[in-house]
């Protein structure tokens, strides 16, 4: 594969791994976990668990033991949603749009963005159901031929929402899956017992032969290119979903851009968090390094602005637009009942990041890791600004409301963390979580010493 | 019955099973239910058929006409009936919520006994009549005491004819609002005992003392009727009313102008008005006015502005206002419940005597029965008599004197009671023989002489209960002997209530000279709803002594505040607190509900360091309360106010332990006229501890945004209505982008009116008109009754979550800065917009439009993304959070047995996890459409009557179809007033509402 890329070597010679190195050091992840990774998964489970309970209780007393106080008839569940799908965003961007782009730093961590996009997308799609008034029938929302004739409105976004969401869903697992191939195909040789049958059937016979490659590296730069649109097309759509309403603070035509770049922004410091322990716990020092991180960071610098420059446009165009009803929702978002989601956000997304245009911090990984995280609380702030703010503060002053989330939620809030983790827990002790092929192919080719170019 | 298995069972065992394999668990109904049809038809029933029987509404003592809509035998909902001349068609908000009594599961079941433990047994008819027969005949006549409400008809001679054939005269009427200082009044200043009668519609200007005639005084539909006909803006004018009183109650909230005296000094203002007009001697004083020069002597303007804090000024120029037309002075409501309540009413008939508005406005002659001509005083007696030992036996009917007096609960006296809920007297009683309920039973009432008005059943009885007057015509045949013999016929074999009814309408009949035959006579009074005629009108003067008047006396001690004890306009007196739909009605003033609150003015609150949800201890003479206060700015500094009606401590599971009983800081006294005191002193204590109010409001201000529009009458002569302003758009549009805005609306038009969607025959609408809008609410309880809209209960209200279709938003303008406080009413309903929002965005078509006009919204259809509610600019959407049509939730389920059967079958009781909102009632359009089908006619303007509008006491909602230009809608879409809330939104509303019509600025 990338037969024409310039392999963006690693130089330092003494950390320099051979094939054989790589090989070993990635199949070293995985196998029979120890007491602490039980532990760990143990915790998740849990969590889910209080999450799955508080779904059913809601599904059985109705959606009323959630916080809803109307007019905010959206609350925690659609502000997760839109975490959680821009969350999934950076996976793509990272493996997709940098492939094409040849930026090779991305081998080092693209596998772990791919799989949190995959299960941050399992994790969202779970919330257009949660939120429903009657789950049993949102299968309704999916266009399917039925005796009554019943069709669905493609005028609704939520409809597109359903199309996005579900296939941004197909093509983002089967990049992971395709990726995946020929690193199965590597630790099966090493693996024993029930993993060896596990990845005798997912490395769906792969030999490594040329001809097999010459057809992997086609079908993964299709895949590639089909995903790239997706990547600014599925988080377009989730922002219409708002931008297309005649909420005062939704209907804007800068949503879909901001969205995205939020979606990225937010993507990105999610793969800082995820890999930052990752790396640690599998001492993976040697393939993740402070180059990598400070790359990541790079690229959260720049959606980072982008969003904060949104932030600064959507307060300027709801004055400049002169309309009442914007000027109003965005004073109230300031210095209304929420000014404290909102000031979270704005510090949070748009002042934070300005703190890596300093190389020291870019290049530190634990203050790049406590970053990350002010990041990942101010975007899902950020949604909960969007959502919940604009539609406590419309149109119809008596209607006016004040939502506070319930306990409910919030268990549902935690348990799609716990969701989210579990998969990816399996996923990394299952799963190589660093691209096996694709390290090896930055790595210069071996050869004699004294004969190093 | 046998058990075994017949065709039938097989059968249904067959469809079960086979019906259970297809509904997985959890669908479906849970209880298979018995489907007999009549084997034997009804005659007047059709199985899918509406019947319509006419009776009378015995909530107050106003006496309203209704026509209560039966379905299968089940009476399903109330109306007024259009003959009657009460309320010609129209009902109150108490009204519309009569079933919740009828069908509420607290009702008590059977005749109940109290046991040695002091709990209750059912026992049956026979058992409780011979209990009840032992003791009158033990008991010494003279000792037997009869409590009963107002019975203004045979009911009530009844009882006096049975206790004086029994040998006693104790025949106690109690209510809590007697108007016994209106009474007193009009007995000092004309020499008549009785109430006249008050003509609005001639009104062209109405002050009102205290009077809360709106809402709970005397016969508030019939008032607003002919208030809205006076003050409503209509041919270029409308009448003016100014309000005085130190609360601005929801009547005042309709008044030109709101001043605010001193507590307890109404009547002085009132005299010294009446002191400017007899000095100025106008055209339209009487010449015996002038007696009462020397009277008013010490209440010249400028002599009465220092106690009662309103200007002399303001007073010459209300009293010059007052004097150059016809009008009427009213004192009532908490004008007239304190001590000196006497001195505002007879200043009030002074006033409308100089004024020459007596005989005019104010006719004696069709009197209105309001206390039955009892006082408070005489309950007072009773309480001592039986304190006394003088009391064997009491009989209560129809009043709840333990709940509304502090110590009026009569002890140690053997009590029969036939109240029909186990209430605060009931409980204490020891048999309760329960009456039916009036829509089950024979009777009639007198609400106004000449007015009579007949009650009859028009269903089956709900439990197994009996007609109190069936009861004692029983009593007296058991015990035989004297009391038998007194009543004669009466009390003959067989005769029942309903025989004496019938001979008292045949004397009747006879009294006014009727020659037809008396069945025929009696068949078109119950078809009619009874019989009425006018009066003569008797001419009265000044009777000597009139004039006897001494200056206002109440006051508080330093540090104390008045607390104003006020009817709730909802509960009234707290009779009406064990209905849900009405413990939910938001008050018209605070939009509070299922509760109490402390009315407090913000600046008041401030000093004290309270805020809105505050606990606040509430401490008179008499008693402590706790409870929250509410800012409200239509309060004096120095007063603060409170509702009645809560704070129960029985009377059912909806109204007991909920708020905090008023009555109990009023203490008992009776004042020198027999009457009540509505006010105390009380201090306030912050308890520290704060609640979320559960109110319906979000803000109470609007911001600027023109939800609620008002121009003054002024304002429209001078051509405020030629360039009708745009405060409803959401930015001033330049001129060239107006032209580019208007390119587009062409374009939308016709791209939006296409096929069946081009309103070429209807597009269903409604016109609101602010300036007859009194938000009284009675709309919001007929839609609930109308819709079967559930109620949510108190926690789900602090969640917003209600789910009233059509809610009476209320803002307040000014009151800030030496400002007036202005408040302005807007029913709030689904516009039904022509560019509706909420449709594009439904992914399942749950939301759209139909040719006709309306968004409907398919229930079955609908998954509950909510996203419509989202994108409602008027946020008129109501969501099923949770589960309150079935029992599967105890919690929520708004409907327990047998609360359940006044469930209109036309429209589907929504189930959890929907989005319900109003359909312009379109049920009954597609009736009407049905109807006119049927009869080969084509639909005529009226034909369709949405219940909003079918109820509303002022006749500000008119439904109909904008396309058919004859119709009233479409005359008043196109009217100079007329408006559409947020119209810049480019929704298209089919709702058009027309500015309120302000009387200001010229006198």
């Amino acid at each position: 594969m990338a037969t024409t890329a310039q392999p963006d070597r690693i130089t330092v010679p003494h950390e320099q791994p051979t094939y054989a190195e790589v090989t070993r050091d990635i199949a070293a992840t995985l196998g029979n976990p120890g007491r602490g990774y039980f532990v760990l998964l143990g915790c998740v489970v849990a969590v889910l668990g209080v999450g799955v309970f508080a779904l059913l209780w809601e599904t059985r007393w109705g959606l009323g033991v959630a916080g809803y106080t109307p007019p905010v008839l959206w609350g925690v569940y659609i502000t997760t949603f839109v975490f959680w799908v821009g969350i999934a965003h950076s996976g793509t961007l990272i493996s997709a749009i940098l492939y094409l782009f040849r930026s090779a730093w991305r081998t080092a961590v693209y596998r772990t963005a791919e799989a949190m996009t995959v299960f941050a997308v399992m994790t969202a799609g779970l919330f257009p159901l949660i939120h429903v008034g009657r789950l049993w029938y949102a299968y309704w929302l999916i266009p399917y031929p039925n005796q009554r004739q019943l069709w669905v409105n493609f005028k609704s976004p939520l409809l597109w929402d359903v199309f996005a969401v579900s296939t941004y869903f197909t093509v983002s697992t089967l990049f992971l899956i395709v990726g995946l191939v020929p690193d199965i195909a590597a630790i099966r040789d090493k693996a024993k017992g029930w993993r060896k049958r596990l990845y005798e059937i997912t490395s769906l016979g792969w030999r490594g032969t040329d001809y097999q490659w010459r057809h992997y590296t086609r079908a993964y730069l299709y895949l590639a290119a089909l995903a790239t649109p997706l990547v600014l097309s599925v988080h377009s759509v989730v922002s219409w979903d708002f931008a297309m309403s005649i909420v005062p603070g939704w209907h804007a035509t800068i949503f879909a851009p901001y969205f995205v770049a939020g979606a990225i922004y937010s993507g990105v410091a999610m793969v800082i968090t995820l890999t930052v322990p990752l790396r640690k716990v599998f001492r993976m020092e040697r393939y993740v390094t402070v180059r990598h991180f400070e790359n990541l960071a790079k690229l959260m610098l720049l959606t980072g602005m982008i969003v904060g420059y949104a932030y600064v446009v959507e307060y300027f165009i709801a004055w400049y637009s002169g309309n009442a009803f914007e000027r109003a929702s965005f004073y109230n978002r300031a210095f209304g009942d929420y000014w404290w989601a909102t000031w979270t956000m704005l510090i949070c997304n748009g002042l934070l990041p300005w703190l890596l245009w300093f190389p020291r911090i870019r290049r530190s990984i634990p203050s790049l890791f406590v970053l990350s995280l002010f990041v990942n609380l101010g975007m899902w702030f950020e949604r909960f600004v969007i959502i919940v703010v604009s539609l406590s503060y419309e149109y119809e002053p008596y209607a006016m409301g004040h939502y506070t989330p319930s306990w409910a939620e919030l268990c549902i809030l935690a348990g799609s963390f716990a969701w989210f983790f579990m998969w990816f827990l399996l996923f990394a002790k299952n799963f190589p979580t660093v691209s096996i092929t694709e390290v090896k192919e930055i790595i210069p080719m071996p050869r004699r010493k004294g004969a190093h170019a | 019955m046998s058990d075994g298995m017949g065709r039938r069972r097989f059968l249904k065992v067959l469809g079960a099973t086979g019906g259970g394999a297809a509904v997985a668990a959890g669908c479906g109904t849970d209880q298979v239910e018995k489907l007999i049809p009549y084997l034997v038809p009804i005659e007047d029933q059709i199985p899918g058929i509406a019947t319509y029987y006419a009776s009378t509404c015995r909530d107050c003592s106003a006496g309203c006409g209704v026509h209560v809509r039966v379905r299968e035998g089940r009476a399903v909902k109330l109306e007024g009936n259009p003959d009657h001349p009460i309320n010609r068609g129209r009902l109150c908000a108490r009204a519309q919520t009569a079933l919740q009594g009828t069908y509420n599961p607290d009702r008590i079941q059977t005749p109940l006994a109290r046991n040695a433990s002091g709990g209750w047994d059912a026992i049956a008819w026979d058992d409780a009549l011979a209990r009840v027969t032992q003791r009158l005949t033990a008991a010494d006549p003279n000792r037997v005491w009869f409590l009963t409400g107002n019975e203004g008809g045979s009911f009530g001679t009844l009882v006096d004819e049975w206790l004086a054939a029994l040998g006693s005269g104790h025949h106690v009427v109690f209510e809590p609002f007697g108007y016994e200082a209106v009474r007193h009044a009009n007995r000092q200043v004309f020499g008549v005992d009785a109430v006249p009668a008050y003509d609005f519609a001639r009104a062209e200007y109405v002050i009102s003392f205290g009077a809360d005639f709106l809402e709970t005084w005397m016969s508030p539909v019939e008032f607003a009727r002919g208030f809205s006909a006076s003050h409503g803006y209509h041919d270029d004018t409308m009448g003016r009313y100014v309000h005085v009183e130190p609360r601005m109650s929801m009547t005042a909230m309709s008044a030109d102008e709101w001043i605010a005296p001193a507590a307890g000094t109404e009547g002085a203002v009132a005299l010294a008005m009446a002191h400017v007009l007899v000095a100025d001697g106008g055209s339209r004083v009487p010449a015996d006015a002038r007696t009462l020069r020397a009277v008013l002597e010490p209440y010249a303007p400028e002599a009465v502005a220092g106690r009662t804090g309103v200007g002399a000024e303001t007073i010459r120029r209300l009293a010059r206002e007052f004097g150059a037309r016809p009008g009427i002075a009213l004192p009532g409501g908490t004008g007239t419940q304190h001590v000196d309540a006497h001195v505002t009413a007879v200043a009030a008939n002074l006033l409308n005597y100089v004024a020459g508005n007596v005989g005019d406005t104010v006719v004696f002659g069709a009197h209105v029965n309001v206390a039955g001509g009892s006082t408070y005083a005489d309950l007072r007696t009773l309480v001592t008599a039986a304190g006394n030992d003088e009391v064997a036996v009491l009989f209560v009917h129809g009043t709840n004197p333990a709940y509304a007096v502090p110590g009026g609960a009569v002890r140690g006296v053997f009590t029969v009671s036939f109240s029909r809920f186990l209430d605060e007297t009931t409980v204490g009683a020891d048999l309760i023989l329960p009456d039916h309920d009036p829509l089950e039973q024979w009777n009639d009432f007198e609400p106004r002489a000449g007015v009579h008005s007949l009650l009859q059943p028009v269903m089956m009885p709900v439990f197994d209960t009996r007609q109190t007057g069936d009861v004692l015509i029983d009593l007296a045949r058991r015990a035989g002997g004297r009391l038998a013999q007194g009543l004669g016929p009466t009390a003959a074999p067989n005769a029942t209530y309903k025989d004496y009814l019938q001979r008292r309408w045949a004397a009747l009949q006879r009294a006014a000279g009727e020659r037809r035959p008396f069945e025929e006579f009696w068949r078109e009074a119950v078809q009619r709803g009874g019989w009425w005629t006018d009066p003569p009108w008797t001419t009265v003067r000044l009777a000597a002594g009139a004039g006897a008047v001494a200056p206002p006396t109440w006051s508080v001690p330093d540090g104390a505040f008045t607390l104003i004890a006020y009817p709730s306009s909802t509960l009234f007196d707290g009779r009406a607190a064990n209905r849900p739909w009405l413990q939910e009605l938001p008050d018209p003033v605070t939009k509070m509900t299922w509760g109490s609150w402390l009315e407090i003015h913000p600046e008041t609150a401030e000093t004290l360091g309270i805020a809105d949800g505050d606990v606040v201890e509430v401490t008179s003479r008499a008693a402590t309360l706790r409870l929250p206060a509410y800012r409200y700015p239509g309060v004096r500094p120095d007063v603060v106010a409170m509702p009645l009606g809560q704070g129960h401590t029985a009377f059912g599971r909806y109204a007991q332990d909920r708020g905090a009983n008023a009555y109990t800081l009023l203490g008992n006294e009776a004042t020198a006229y027999g009457g009540r005191v509505h006010y105390a002193a009380v201090t306030l204590n912050h308890t520290g501890l704060h609640e979320r109010l559960a109110k319906t409001e979000g803000r109470n201000r609007q911001l600027g945004r023109g939800i609620a529009q008002a121009v003054t009458l002024a304002g429209i002569a001078e051509g405020a209505l030629d360039h009708p302003f745009h405060v409803a758009h959401a930015a001033e549009v330049p001129e060239r982008e107006q032209a580019v805005l208007e390119t587009v609306e062409r374009g939308q038009e016709a791209l939006t009116r296409y096929g069946p969607y081009a309103y070429t025959e209807t597009r269903w609408g409604m016109s609101i008109d602010l300036s007859r809008c009194t938000g009284c609410n009675a709309c919001v309880a007929a839609c609930s009754a109308e819709n079967n809209v559930p109620f949510v209960g108190e926690d789900q209200v602090r969640r917003g979550r209600e789910m009233q279709w059509i809610r009476i938003e209320r803002y307040f303008e000014g009151g800030e800065d030496g400002e007036p406080l202005e408040t302005r009413f807007v029913p709030m309903l689904c516009q039904q917009c022509g560019n509706a929002p909420c449709e594009p965005v439904c992914p399942v078509f749950a939301a759209y439009r139909t040719p006709d006009g309306l968004n409907a919204q398919v229930y079955n259809r609908c998954v509950g993304t909510r996203y419509c509610s989202n994108n409602c600019p008027y946020k008129v959407r109501y969501f099923n959070w949770y589960d309150m049509s079935t029992p599967n939730d105890p919690r929520t389920f708004a409907w327990p047995e047998p609360m359940h059967w006044l469930l209109n079958p036309d429209v589907t009781v929504r189930s959890k996890g929907v989005m319900e909102k109003c359909t312009f009632c379109v049920h009954r359009i597609r009736g009407a459409q049905h109807d006119a089908r049927m009869a080969g006619v084509e639909l005529a303007d009226g034909d369709v009557t949405v219940a909003c509008e079918q109820t509303c006491p002022t006749n500000a909602i008119v439904f109909g179809n904008l396309t058919d230009p004859s119709a009233r809608v479409a005359q008043r879409a196109e009217d100079p007033r007329g408006y559409h809330v947020l119209g810049g939104l480019n929704t298209k509303p089919a709702v058009t509402y027309l500015q309120k019509v302000r009387h200001v600025g010229e006198a």
